[in-house]
């Protein structure tokens, strides 16, 4: 029986493994980007322009002769890092104000989320190029553009689960234990609803990753010659039927990366749930 | 010299929709150290908003309450502390009243350790303190989803009586147990309560059990005290129709 239960336990640990040396990997290969290309990502060379792979170039060449392979691994540090940037600004925000409104209630409550609800009723997507419109183009501004849009779900979901938790009678117990409200919010509250914040921003880093590659196809998020894999597939969409490996590199890349998080997300849902992790051993 | 616990004329409304309900509607009644005191009523007569405003966890809208002689009706801040470390409350979901990601050790150490008991003292205290509550000291490693509901409800009436208080208040703390640990977590509470002198507000259905464990019965009826007694004398000699109702309901 024991061994039974311990068993599901073995098993998410190990993609919970998984997942973290992907991950890590991912992170590594941002980290190190400049030591890992095979050439300058910048490098200019109109003579090797548009050459398809080859021992040479990996994934071939850009139309300005620049290594694919290169500008997708140096493209690595500004999408990962942006996009792991964008989600901390607002699972740590949305999720702080959510908390607040749940657990303050009254007049804090009403105030943010008829904020939020605000900040939903606009198509979001549609907001952020307005907003990166209005602040100019780059990618602090494409990370602000999608910050301002994406805060209120962290707000509602933290809200919602921390009204859900509030109830419950260990929390009456915490306060019965004379907690502070600050000890009662940081003790027991969000280690009981930071299971689904985190899984959502898990699972949005890959969400953010590909806007933040949106506004950057419309040239709203990294500037040119920034390696960015959004705005490698904006430059290089005119040619994926002539020269496709221009495209699929960064495209690839993206498709990689995204499914790491995401499976990181679910792998992290399974792994936070206490009662999937079964019996511990003594 | 002065009561325990001394309730007077509290009332508590809430809104339901638009319209006004009262929940509790001048309740009075005195508690002395060592006492046990049963309350009995149906659901929504006001039993556990009383307890919530005894505690404190809700404020009552009039009346007063009197813990050793201090009025606590409108306490704040250290006063509050003061009063909430001489009350102590069991709850009817055993393995709910414990965070799930804490073991149970650390729950009960929360509440020593936030009055005042310095953390090493409360964890030698810790062994001795589940070996009284029927528990063997290796439970304060495990998790509520590993124990069973009578063991998890011995917990929390170790977490309950470690900070030492005068009044513990169990809120149906029997009613999801199955009988034999139902007997078991009220010879505990017996033997508790012999050992340190602390008085009970007993919040129960069961009319045997209050027959058996409490020195007066309270009964309470659309938020109003509708007879007040012994056991023996509200049960088996009720003076009001709704106890009879309910006396006849039990048998």
């Amino acid at each position: 029986m024991e061994q039974k239960r311990r068993r599901p336990l073995r098993g998410v640990t190990l993609r919970l493994a998984l997942c973290a040396l992907l991950t890590g990997l991912i992170l590594l290969v941002a980290v190190f980007a400049p030591l890992l290309t095979p050439y300058d990502p910048y490098a200019q060379d109109m003579s090797a322009a548009l050459q398809a792979p080859s021992a040479a170039h990996l994934l071939g060449t850009d139309t300005y002769g620049r290594d694919v392979l290169s500008r997708v691994i140096m493209g690595a540090r500004t999408s990962v890092f942006s996009s792991l940037a964008l989600v901390a600004i607002i699972c740590v925000g949305g999720s702080f104000l959510g908390v607040l409104c749940g657990w303050l209630g009254g007049k804090v409550d009403t105030v943010v989320m008829r904020l939020s609800d605000l900040f939903l009723a606009f198509p979001g997507m549609v907001f952020a190029i307005a907003v990166a419109g209005l602040i100019g183009g780059g990618m602090v501004n494409a990370v602000i553009a999608l910050a301002a849009i994406s805060w209120p779900k962290y707000t509602r979901l933290a809200r919602g689960q921390t009204l859900a938790v509030k109830s419950a009678p260990y929390i009456t117990a915490a306060v019965m234990a004379n907690n502070t409200p600050l000890q009662i919010i940081f003790r027991h509250i969000l280690p009981n609803i930071a299971g689904p914040l985190l899984v959502t921003a898990a699972l949005d880093i890959g969400t953010m990753m590909m806007e933040l590659a949106g506004l950057s196809f419309l040239n709203l998020g990294a500037q040119p010659p920034t390696a960015e894999w959004g705005s490698m597939m904006s430059k290089g969409r005119s040619m994926i039927q002539t020269s496709p490996w221009v495209v699929l590199g960064p495209g690839f890349a993206i498709f990689l990366t995204v499914l790491v998080f995401n499976f990181l997300g679910d792998t992290l849902r399974d792994y936070l749930d206490p009662k999937r992790r079964g019996v511990r051993s003594e | 010299m002065a009561e325990l616990l001394e309730v007077r004329q509290v009332s508590r409304r809430f809104y339901k929709g638009r319209s006004l309900v009262t929940a509790v509607n001048g309740v009075s009644f005195s508690l002395g150290r060592g006492e046990v005191l049963g309350i009995v009523g149906e659901s929504g007569s006001g039993k556990t908003t009383l307890i919530k405003m005894v505690t404190r966890l809700l404020e009552a809208d009039e009346g007063e309450i009197l813990l050793e002689g201090e009025d606590i009706t409108r306490a704040a801040g250290a006063g509050l502390r003061k009063a909430r470390r001489q009350m102590q409350l069991v709850f009817q979901t055993p393995q709910d009243s414990f965070d799930p990601r804490q073991t149970l050790g650390r729950g009960i150490l929360e509440g020593m350790v936030n009055n005042g008991v310095p953390r090493r003292e409360a964890e030698r205290r810790l062994p001795e303190l589940l070996r009284q509550c029927g528990l063997s000291p290796d439970y304060a490693r495990r998790y509520p989803y590993q124990v069973s509901g009578g063991e998890c409800q011995r917990a929390a009436i170790a977490r309950a009586v470690a900070v030492e208080p005068a009044l513990l208040i169990c809120d149906e703390a029997t009613s999801a147990l199955d009988v034999t640990v139902q007997a078991q977590v009220m010879a505990l509470l017996e033997q508790l309560r012999r050992e340190r002198g602390m008085a009970i507000l007993f919040i129960c259905h069961d009319l045997a059990l209050v027959q058996q464990f409490c020195h007066r019965v309270l009964v309470l009826h659309r938020g109003k005290v509708v007879e007040e007694g012994t056991p023996d004398q509200v049960i088996l000699h009720p003076k009001s129709d709704y106890t009879r109702t309910l006396v006849d309901a039990a048998l």
